[in-house]
């Protein structure tokens, strides 16, 4: 019970909130906007991390370059998964990028050569006799931003803190990008495109054009949340990037209310507390049961708390009824 | 005949067993109004869907300004400026009345994401688009739900909506099916003096369906009869009441008072 009361567990709680923030916002501008149900999104963010890693631990990239090409090969895996599929109905895409994503862990996870396999990126031959380490540059930032926190918060300051700054400018940055992009002409034809393909082409619109961009730039910001995943962990195992992963984005983006941005930060950190917050539920009557078994009851609770949510409120913690039930 | 802007050539199109349009031929001339009749199911609507490339034919061709269209994609038929509107009208129900409308503007720079950057361009154009928008819905009379959800508004001015957003697209020739079904007379009136002011203004060539056979007669310059999947008589609005073929097939007994 102790850990509770440290505020390096909730900074750590925030931090991950807002890589999940904006890992979600790629879903938010697929979904949210486009009615593409993607549920691979967690692919991009392997990709994105494991190409950072592989570059700069085997081939001694600078890590901005790494990190550029990561979110790159994210943005091509969205074209790829796009390119393929989006031409069909709807629903192919949902099945084909569940696929998608469990075929890149799984290629990751076999690759023992390329991608260290199941042992993870530490255990990627490195340049030289290198620790396998892709996060020298950042920590020296790290560094620098905890060394001017320290006079504010004293020894609270740590390098879990300034990473959780400079996540959450990210994802504001990224949120106010985002909701410009979606007051967009561009936003209004990928809106239309949610509810039905016949009139947006019959006004000239190319609808499988406006979709594609969709699917990339959700892929981008995924690749985004990626890299900050990667930096965050420090060390990437396959196991970071199964598909449950999506589905809690999915379950932020449905506490948000997925047609608008501006309750997606809240959403996120929600549900990191739930997350995060849940691990101490070990008072009656949860202590009958240890701590594994309290592991699956945190996403039973979590479960229960969206079905209860959408139930109540369909549109989400900030989302727009009438948007939701329209019919 | 280089007056002809669309030809349809012996088009066919099965669905399973269904013949819904078997071997189709007729044409519209510059600048006229072609109004298509016939009973229920005889491939008018399918018609309709092969010219703005939404069914792709299984045989035949269709020229517009003299070029194939019946592979393009639907998309690239809108850009050649052919503009339709939906049986039963389809409106985008959670975007409002106007959002529904600024859909139609061509070119807008702001449909291309690199124009992000450009918020000047972006904004200059929708400013302008959303007064011709505003004007339009004023023209058939649905301005006071402008920032409505168009799922609101009723079956008729779902209809004036296809119609003034198709209006929006800036057509070289629409393609109207049963535009004036559900709405009321005084307003086809004003549909129909809206209708002949953009033919006269801007040389719009029309194509429609309508059952409302006095609207018709009064309106059409040719009219097309179709039954069974085909063209079985096409000439001057009178013409088709000594057609024994269309009184069988479509007229029956009744007469134009
Ligand atoms: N997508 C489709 N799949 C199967 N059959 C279809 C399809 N579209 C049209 N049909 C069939 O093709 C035939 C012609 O239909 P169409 O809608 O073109 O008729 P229409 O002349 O417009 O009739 P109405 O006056 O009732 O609107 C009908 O028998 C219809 O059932
Ligand atoms: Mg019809």
């Amino acid at each position: 019970m102790t850990a509770i009361l440290q505020p390096g567990f909730w900074v750590f709680i925030l931090t991950m909130s807002g890589i999940y923030g904006i890992f979600t916002l790629g879903l938010q501008v697929q979904y949210g906007v486009g009615g593409i149900l993607n549920f691979g999104h967690v692919g991009m963010m392997a990709l994105s991390s494991y190409t950072m890693a592989i570059l700069v631990i085997a081939h001694g990239f600078n890590f901005w370059i790494a990190a550029a090409s990561g979110v790159a090969v994210a943005a091509l895996g969205g074209a790829f998964l796009g390119l393929t599929t989006l031409r069909l109905r709807g629903d192919y895409f949902s099945i084909v990028s569940i696929a998608f994503s469990e075929i890149v862990r799984y290629v990751i996870f076999n690759s023992d050569g390329l991608t260290g396999g199941a042992q993870g990126s530490l255990a990627i031959m490195p340049i030289g006799d290198a620790y396998p380490s892709y996060t020298d540059t950042w920590d020296t930032i790290l560094y620098w931003i905890r060394d001017h926190l320290t006079p504010i918060f004293g020894e609270i300051a740590d390098r879990d803190m300034a990473m959780g700054i400079l996540v959450w400018i990210t994802l504001g940055i990224l949120l106010f990008i985002v909701s410009r992009v979606e007051r967009t002409s561009w936003a209004r034809v990928l809106r239309a495109t949610r509810e039905d393909d016949d009139v947006p082409s019959a006004l000239g619109k190319n609808v499988f054009r406006f979709r594609l961009q969709a699917v990339i730039i959700g892929s981008i910001i995924g690749g985004i949340a990626g890299i900050y995943w990667a930096l965050q962990v420090t060390l990437l195992s396959p196991d970071d990037f199964l598909t449950i992963v999506t589905f809690y984005a999915w379950m932020i983006l449905i506490l948000s209310g997925a047609t608008k941005v501006k309750g997606l930060a809240i959403a996120a950190i929600f549900f990191g507390f739930l997350y995060g917050g849940t691990r101490f539920f070990t008072f009656w009557p949860f202590s009958f049961f240890d701590s594994s078994q309290r592991s699956y009851m945190r996403i039973m609770i979590i479960g229960i708390v969206l079905i209860v949510l959408m139930i109540r409120r369909p549109q989400g913690i900030f989302g727009k009824r009438e948007e939701m039930v329209l019919e | 005949m280089n007056n002809l802007i669309l030809e349809v050539n012996d088009v066919a199109v099965a669905f399973g067993g269904i013949k819904a349009v078997n071997g189709a031929t007729m044409s519209v001339e510059v600048g006229s109004v072609t109004s298509v009749i016939g009973p229920n199911g005889a491939g008018k609507t399918t018609l309709f869907n092969l010219i703005s490339g939404a069914t792709k034919p299984d045989s035949g061709t269709i020229l517009f300004q003299g070029f194939e269209i019946q592979k393009l994609l639907p998309h690239k038929i809108a850009g050649r400026g052919i503009v339709r509107t939906f049986q039963g009208a389809k409106v985008i129900k959670r975007l409002s009345v106007l959002e529904n409308l600024m859909l139609g503007a061509q070119n807008n720079p702001g449909d291309n994401l690199i124009n992000f950057f450009n918020p000047r361009a972006r904004n200059a154009f929708e400013k302008q688009a959303r007064d011709h928008a505003m004007a339009l819905l004023k023209q058939v009379g649905i301005e006071r739900f402008a920032n409505d959800y168009a799922g609101i508004l009723s079956g008729g001015q779902r209809k004036l909506l296809d119609l003034a957003r198709a209006l929006m697209a800036e057509p070289v020739m629409l393609l109207l099916d049963e535009p004036f079904a559900g709405v009321n007379p005084t307003l086809v009136e004003k549909l129909l003096e809206v209708l002949h002011a953009l033919r006269t203004e801007h040389h719009l060539t029309f194509l429609l369906v309508e059952h409302d056979l006095e609207t018709v007669m009064n309106i059409s310059d040719r009219v097309v009869v179709m039954a069974e999947g085909q063209v079985i008589a096409d000439g001057l609005p009178n013409s088709i009441y000594e057609n024994q073929a269309v009184v069988d097939a479509y007229l029956g007994t009744r007469k134009l008072k």
